[in-house]
């Protein structure tokens, strides 16, 4: 057979053309009577519609001992209304061809509903009823209780999420909410009640602290009529925003070691707190993270996956726990978790994390190069109409920013921050959120195998608990 | 270059319209415009997956995608990710039983850009191959299986029950993961004679959908494309052939270190392509698929024996489909108990077929997963491919939602009848062994942790 390469006719490699200009959707910001706050924007083309609802319902204001609280409430929203039985409203839903999704986490509890343009104001006369007028039956929180209590197990089993939970534990002060499991622990789940779920939704749910963003092909759709009839018709009483407690964290270097016998890789998690979206080097440290670890080009996959083959792939990133306005000061009070994560065989831990820790070293003394900056730029910045193609995506974004108290330009913002920062920017934010002094390890693996040859690292007390 | 015809825009096609081309070596075009967003997709399809592996390589066609990014003639090393990235653009390549995709999503004005990287590829791959990508990338699939089967609980559930459902020496009894000898048995050579085999321009249908000029993007796709020679190395499949059902209830009972007991099993269904199969996933969405579903009703929600309790659906066009039932029992409940109601309802399902309701239900869900799919110029490149290669006619795409919608009750209730049935299941069940000390009672992380990934799509470069 002759070989196809000497055959064919290559061509040069071809310049790109003329750039069409994109920006991110500024979306319109309307209040209802009800004190409901709304940002919608048409997406033309987008023909499944995304609605996020933010509750002001923190996970840092659960009662005390009833950690999980604020989780069980978000699923039983849908479990039934003043007109529907819970399997009545999940089928009503269904027969929209909707989807209805609810979670607490640190900063609020979203919902997010999804559902094609032309069921759209039926869907959002479910979702109406549901924030404001749920049953909240009392078998059904109890069956939610004993579903939670069924997941925990799962939960543990999970290598990535063990991770996440011990490095909480650890990271955070105990009398933080953060250091604690975000949908609770067994004890705690245990004790919660339909009445209990009332009254946390009685506090901290109401039209005038909420927002709704609604994105997608709203051509020949009266959104004004539609939601007025239907999240229009939520009454509640004003409230005063809650403080937002400091984010502290400790983050002397050290490992530890979720036990995992017989486990044949390693699942990493190495993390501390550093600076959130209000803190001028976000883009900085944005563009310094993806040259350490954005993707399978970046510096440490370069060496552990591409060059050594340890792993599939590790990732560094950003990721916002809490933000609050800046406070009469500036200062911002809000923090992001910054983390480098992913798994690596068994029998090469420890050579996979000396090579981390070098990569880390290396960026440190020589830092980034103008190159490396000038491609992590045009990918960030490039990818914006990839990344926003879908309504959820828009939607996903603009609710985030109103969690995190930020101006609806933001991210519009970013992208031209992100171009005028230049290389010694990015390496001193990328090297100051990631000291190599500073980084708290948790392992989930195999300690006989693995705990020796980190030890012999030097990158902090090694202890080992139970998987 | 001949020109294919020009379809019409079709009722329920969501205003997707597509052309079709081809090149004197046999290369399938498929264009779509769409200017609403200043991106597009390029999608290219190889009509080569798993199936196509032979006995001591499985996971060979896997491993080739991966070495597909490790550099061609023009381009160096990770040169392909590199480009793409700079430009602003997305991409990745996956590998299923019955074919190899890959498809770089770009900003309009860095189109060109993705043709001449992948033209570089299919052109000129085995100038740039050597032993170091293959020992380092066979690597990085060993450290892929590890991370998504074989260290994580009920990993490789799936990988059994296709084990069980279609027999030893059936093309579809392995997945394209492969097995860790395999991978370690693969060779230079191997890699070579596969590409020399399968990847070849009369074996590729390349979708083109966004914001582009027709004219303009076929004529870069005959400039770079055009000169690469086609040829007609390839071997067909092992045929697929099998009876519509197992004939007998298979079982495998697995003793693992898992969180819970769970009851699996896989249904031979029928082919894709069939109208039979769309009243398949229809069934199966009635029974198990959501919140309202007849399992979840039944198992999480009345009996409260499940924690979560569906039905998945891969269609394969090859062999018979597979429905994928998936349950975690809740407490100390014990399998048999789930396996009585299980049956209970298949069997009344199957007598009764669904309630007009419940078809509504269905029809309006799939509708809104097929929009979910061709909200991206990705998600619409990649049906326009799948019609292509699988069917031979990307025009069925556009009417792939029509045809859903068409299906009756009584098609869904005779093909439950048929298929879902004891005789035609391979049953999985998890016993739970204890491992070391039981764990702190403790959890984090996101919701729906229970609820497994179903998603038996295939394996991916990142």
């Amino acid at each position: 057979m002759s070989d196809a390469a000497t055959t064919m006719t290559f061509h040069p490699q071809p310049q790109a053309g003329a750039a069409r200009p994109w920006a991110f959707p500024a979306p319109e910001r309307t209040e209802l009577s009800n004190g409901l706050t709304v940002l919608r924007c048409h997406r033309p083309g987008q023909q499944v519609v995304a609605v996020e609802i933010n509750l002001a319902a923190p996970l840092d204001a659960e009662p005390a001992g009833l950690d999980g609280i604020a989780t069980i409430m978000a699923r039983a929203l849908s479990e039934g209304t003043d007109k529907h039985t819970a399997e009545e409203f999940a089928a009503e839903l269904e027969r929209c061809g909707a989807t209805l999704d609810a979670h607490a986490d640190h900063p609020a509890v979203r919902v997010s509903l999804e559902v094609p343009v032309s069921r759209l104001p039926k869907a959002l006369g479910l979702l109406a009823d549901a924030l404001r007028a749920p049953a909240f039956p009392e078998g059904e929180v109890e069956r939610l209780v004993r579903n939670r209590l069924d997941e925990i197990p799962h939960e543990l089993a999970n290598p990535a999420r063990r991770a996440s939970m011990a490095l909480s534990k650890e990271l955070f002060p105990a009398e933080s909410r953060m250091s604690r499991p975000r949908q609770g622990t067994q004890e705690t789940v245990e004790g919660i009640d339909a009445a209990a779920v009332r009254a946390f939704y009685e506090t901290h749910v109401r039209p005038s602290t909420s927002t709704a963003v609604v994105v997608g092909d709203l051509t020949g759709v009266d959104l004004d009529k539609a939601l007025a009839e239907t999240l229009g018709a939520w009454t509640g009483g004003a409230a005063e925003r809650r403080p937002m407690p400091p984010i502290t964290a400790d983050d002397t270097g050290r490992v530890i070691i979720v036990d995992r016998p017989g486990a044949v890789q390693t699942q990493l998690l190495i993390a501390r707190i550093g600076a959130d979206r209000h803190d001028r080097v976000w883009p900085a440290q944005v563009l310094g993270t993806y040259c350490l670890g954005g993707t399978l080009t970046s510096r440490l996959d370069r060496v552990l996956r591409e060059e050594k083959g340890y792993t599939y792939g590790v990732r560094a990133f950003g990721q916002v726990l809490r933000s609050a306005a800046p406070d009469a000061s500036g200062g911002a009070t809000g923090a992001a978790l910054l983390a480098i994560s992913g798994s690596v065989a068994t029998e090469v831990t420890g050579p996979a994390l000396e090579d981390l820790w070098k990569v880390l070293g290396t960026l440190k003394e020589e830092g980034l190069t103008d190159a490396e900056r000038d491609v992590a730029v045009q990918n960030l910045v490039g990818v914006a109409p990839l990344k926003y193609e879908t309504a959820a995506a828009v939607a996903g974004t603009l609710a985030d920013q109103v969690e995190q108290h930020l101006p609806d330009d933001f991210q519009a913002q970013l992208y031209a921050r992100l171009a005028e920062t230049g290389t010694v920017e990015a390496t001193a934010a990328v090297v100051s959120a990631f000291p190599t002094d500073r980084l708290v390890t948790v392992l989930v693996g195999d300690a006989s195998q693995i705990e020796e040859p980190v030890k012999a690292l030097g990158i902090g007390e090694v202890r080992v608990i139970q998987g | 270059m001949p020109m294919g015809h020009t379809a019409t825009e079709q009722a329920g096609s969501g205003g997707l319209t597509a052309t079709e081309h081809r090149l004197a070596n046999g290369l399938r075009v498929v264009l779509s415009e769409d200017h609403l967003t200043p991106v597009a997709a390029v999608c290219l399809w190889y009509d080569v997956g798993s199936r196509h592996e032979v006995k001591g390589r499985t996971g060979l066609a896997h491993l080739f995608e991966h070495l597909m990014f490790q550099g061609s003639a023009q381009v160096t090393g990770n040169g392909h990710f590199e480009l793409v990235q700079g430009a602003g653009g997305s991409l990745n390549g996956t590998t299923s039983f019955e074919r190899t995709n890959y498809f770089e999503t770009m900003p309009t004005h860095q189109v060109e850009l993705a043709l001449w990287l992948e033209a570089d590829r299919m052109g000129s791959l085995l100038t740039a191959l050597d032993e170091e990508s293959l020992e380092n990338q066979r690597d990085v699939v060993k450290n892929e299986r590890r991370q998504r089967y074989d260290n994580v609980p009920y990993g490789t559930a799936f990988e059994r029950l296709v084990a069980m459902a279609y027999p030893e020496g059936h093309p579809y009894h392995h997945t394209p993961i492969g097995s860790m000898a395999d991978l370690d048995a693969a060779s230079l050579e191997d890699a070579r004679e596969f590409f020399r085999t399968y990847y070849a321009p009369n074996n590729a249908v390349l979708a083109i959908v966004g914001d582009i000029d027709p004219e303009q993007t076929l004529a870069w796709i005959e400039k770079y494309f055009g000169t690469i020679p086609s040829h007609d190395g390839k071997r067909p499949p092992r045929d697929g052939t099998l009876p519509d059902v197992i004939g007998g209830q298979l079982r495998e009972v697995v003793e693992e270190e898992v969180p819970a007991r769970a009851l699996m099993a896989a249904y031979r269904l029928p082919h894709d392509g069939t109208r039979e199969a769309d009243a398949a996933d229809l069934a199966l969405t009635v029974l198990g698929g959501g919140e309202s579903s007849r399992l979840h009703n039944r198992l999480v929600r009345r009996d409260r024996t499940a924690v979560a309790a569906g039905f998945g659906l891969l269609r394969l066009s090859g062999a018979p489909s597979l429905g994928w039932l998936d349950v975690k029992t809740s407490g100390g409940v014990e399998v048999p108990d789930i396996e009585a109601a299980v049956d209970e309802e298949l069997a009344r399902f199957a007598e009764e077929g669904p309630t007009p309701e419940e078809m509504e239900r269905a029809q309006a869900q799939l509708e809104r997963e097929w929009l979910d799919r061709l909200a991206t110029v990705g998600g619409r490149a990649d049906e326009l491919c799948r019609y292509a290669v699988l069917f031979g006619d990307p025009q069925l795409a556009l009417t792939a939602v029509e045809r859903v919608l068409q299906v009756t009750a009584e098609e869904v209730r005779a093909v439950a009848q048929a298929r879902l049935r004891p005789d035609n299941r391979a049953v999985l069940v998890y016993e739970p062994v204890q491992g070391a000390e039981q764990a702190d009672a403790e959890a984090d992380g996101d919701h729906d942790a229970a609820a497994d990934d179903n998603d038996a799509e295939g394996e991916s470069a990142q």
